[in-house]
């Protein structure tokens, strides 16, 4: 190759050295454009006005005030210069710039004498005249990082995540005494149900990048939070691998760290749409999180049915690294709120979740009777997939 | 599956679902519950001001006269049937202040919306000199009697021409004039009307005279307004209320401009009115209350029987609380 010649004559130092040029000859390129870019953009014609549109990241409703956070997601400036409440000019007061940069954020606060329980719509209107707008549901107090507070999502995470998945593999002395084809078929089902929650997530960060500012990159960030999950749990996987196949507690570990991501993702859901009074926690809600979730226990019981004898102690950490990270998501939810996060928890979670359906097909494909084409593995899967759909109606 | 399954096993597979429920039950409400009845608690005790926006913390834009030109009108002149009356207006694309640091790219006859005041009496012979200095075609229309080829509708002033406007003025009464070129909502809503004042041969009873023209603002081309004002400027006579002496008479010429949500209003409190309908004739109304569509206008004579700060605004609630909205500030 005539490039290898070339290399060969500037030598090993030069040839690096080499490696600069291209971000030199850019650097060079932007300047001569960025110094000539208005005569240049006069041939194609004029560039079109700011869409002047905020980001109403947050609302947040306090005894007599109503808390807003902006970003603003465009690359040209923007100025609040009013703020309306249920289309009603209001005085407010500023935390922040009034002129807020790219990705610059202010907190507007505007004394008001809200409702409660009556949905209300908050506006910001920029010096250009645009009105962005966010309608909430329902107004009512925004829980205040207190530890009551910290308590109460730390419970709801107990709830939904932890406990459920601890009492699902409390179905591990019944797997044990199950035939070969049917803990294949239950291996199946695992599999089926991890990726019912992928699909699941995937849809849930999909949904809520359309709703984030087109400068923040929405598709990019799911592929980016998917693809780092599932890249690290296969490094995950080839350090548990014995025989170039992870069975028993290793795989076990693996849908445990799965469904950990899709419990982040979940806690983070739930503590979000309560603080925004989007979702009324009910007893019959958390109820139908927990039967929804005790399947999950199970899908970590199943590997371990077949290999060997756990301590309870392993069983513990197993129902902790899949159901505990509920409580950071549900305080991160409940305290923060951010979109940007719920695209990354969500798109990790159906990554990782998508991992380890593969791991578990590898497994079944090698260890189970008959192989990935068995009715049993056939119907596992599917019965997997048909028990979140019929356990999720609850929800 | 069932029939390798023990009694003991079917329990013990059992057990997950049968303890959901009444642990959740234990765990959950009583903290959920706990915390939403404090949030009544804190509720009673907010405080937010006052009912309405008055004074210094008033967001309007501008300074305390900045509206002058367009709210006092020029004195009457005494009825001399065939003098000129001749008034110079041009059509400027301007971007102004409508609301407290929200600025709207306009278009104005002579660099305010509403236009200038324009005012004549009966029989004077009318001649307002136009120059488009803007960017679109522009024409006026005035409200009136008049002959064809000066309506405003055929003779388009293009970007850079003019035309000269010659009639009687008649009849007497509150009129106004707008920019008449298509599209016609956008034409009006861009800011391109002002008030038209004919007074009659008998002069009226001298008065303390104001003008109002009822108008919105859509800053953001939805087809909505953002903001209503009257004169132009959201809140600016709440922040700036207009002070009167008491007993003295108010007229206020007032004319309803807004595009969109056409039907505006005007409700006086503590006080009632005669209200003239057009201003044409000899008939009013003793109300406290009038309902105008685009278009219609009047004339308000107003005596206040007492001192104090009366609020003005429309009785659409949405409108007042965008804008429109202002005080009068009663003395002796």
């Amino acid at each position: 190759m005539e490039s290898g010649s070339l290399a060969a004559r500037l030598g090993g130092a030069h040839w690096r050295l080499w490696a600069l040029v291209p971000v030199l000859a850019l650097v060079g390129a932007v300047s001569i454009f960025a110094a000539t870019s208005n005569s240049l953009l006069d041939l194609v014609g004029q560039s079109p006005p700011p869409s002047d549109k905020l980001d109403i990241r947050r609302v947040e409703f306090h005894s007599g005030e109503i808390r807003i956070k902006v970003t603003n997601p465009q690359r040209d400036d923007l100025t609040i210069a009013t703020v309306t409440v249920d289309d009603a000019v209001v005085p407010y007061r500023l935390e922040g710039d009034r002129t807020l940069g790219r990705l610059r954020s202010a907190e507007i606060v505007v004394p008001y004498d809200w409702v409660d329980g009556d949905p209300i719509k908050v506006g910001v209107t920029s010096s250009r005249g645009v009105e962005t707008s966010k309608e909430v549901a329902a107004a009512f107090e925004t829980p205040s990082a207190s530890g009551r507070g910290f308590l109460g999502y730390g419970v709801i995470g107990f709830l939904v995540g932890i406990l459920p998945v601890a009492l699902g593999l409390a179905w591990l002395p019944s797997l044990r005494r199950a035939s070969p084809q049917w803990l294949a078929a239950f291996m199946a089902l695992t599999a089926g149900l991890l990726t019912f929650l992928a699909l699941e997530a995937l849809s849930e960060a999909i949904d809520l990048q359309a709703a984030l500012p087109g400068g923040i990159g929405g598709t990019g960030l799911v592929l980016l939070g998917a693809a780092s999950t599932y890249l690290l749990l296969t490094l995950l996987s080839r350090r548990f691998a014995q025989g170039g196949v992870v069975g028993g507690v290793a795989l076990a570990t693996l849908v445990a760290i799965g469904i950990g991501l899709h419990n982040l993702g979940e806690g983070l859901a739930i503590g979000t749409s309560f603080a925004l009074g989007e979702l009324a926690l009910g007893t019959f809600f958390v109820v139908g999180f927990m039967v929804h979730n005790v399947t999950e226990g199970l899908g970590i019981a199943t590997p371990i049915a077949e290999r060997g004898r756990v301590g309870l102690g392993r069983l513990a950490a197993l129902a902790l690294i899949a159901g505990a990270p509920a409580i950071p998501g549900a305080w991160i939810g409940g305290f923060v709120t951010s979109d940007v996060l719920g695209v990354l928890f969500f798109a990790g979670a159906a990554g990782a979740a998508l991992e380890v359906v593969v791991e578990v097909g590898r497994y079944v494909a090698r260890q189970a009777p008959g192989g990935l084409s068995s009715s049993y593995v056939l119907g596992g899967y599917l019965a997997g997939i048909a028990v979140m759909y019929l356990t999720g109606l609850l929800i | 599956m069932a029939k390798h399954l023990t009694r003991k096993q079917v329990l013990a597979g059992a057990l997950p679902v049968v303890a959901a429920a009444p642990l959740a039950k234990l765990a959950w409400p009583s903290t959920a519950r706990g915390e939403r009845s404090a949030t009544h608690l804190g509720h009673a005790h907010m405080h937010t001001g006052h009912a309405a926006m008055i004074g210094a913390e008033v967001p309007a834009p501008g300074g305390p006269h900045a509206q002058d030109e367009v709210l006092l009108p020029p004195p009457p002149l005494p009825h001399e049937p065939g003098r000129v009356s001749e008034h110079w207006l041009t059509a400027i694309d301007r971007t102004i202040e409508v609301a407290q640091g929200v600025h709207f790219d306009a278009w104005t006859y002579n660099g305010t919306a509403p236009g200038p005041i324009i005012r004549a009496t009966e029989d004077d012979l009318l001649r307002v000199h136009f120059t488009n200095a803007g960017s679109h075609p522009h024409t006026i229309h005035f409200h009136g009697i008049h002959p064809g080829k000066m309506d405003g509708v055929f003779e388009t002033v293009l970007p850079g021409g003019s035309f000269t406007y010659e009639f009687p003025a008649r009849p007497y009464g509150m009129h106004l004039y707008h920019c008449h070129a298509t599209p016609l909502k956008k034409h009006i809503h861009k800011g391109l009307y002002g008030a038209f004042i004919i007074d009659p041969p008998k002069p009226r009873p001298r008065a303390r005279e104001l003008v109002m023209v009822m108008n919105g603002y859509d800053t953001d081309g939805d087809g909505e307004n953002n903001f209503y004002t009257v004169n132009g400027r959201a809140f600016y006579y709440a922040k700036y209320p207009i002070r009167v002496r008491r007993g003295e008479l108010v007229r206020v010429y007032l004319a309803n401009l807004t595009e969109f949500d056409l039907i505006n209003s005007l409700h006086l409190h503590g006080e009632f009115f005669r209200y003239y309908p057009t201003g044409s004739t000899d008939h009013f109304e003793y109300t406290d209350t009038v309902m105008l569509c685009q278009g219609e206008r009047g004339i308000l004579e107003i005596e206040f029987h007492n001192t104090g700060t009366f609020m003005f605004h429309a009785h659409q609630s949405e409108f007042a609380e965008l804008g429109w909205m202002g005080f009068f500030d009663v003395r002796d």
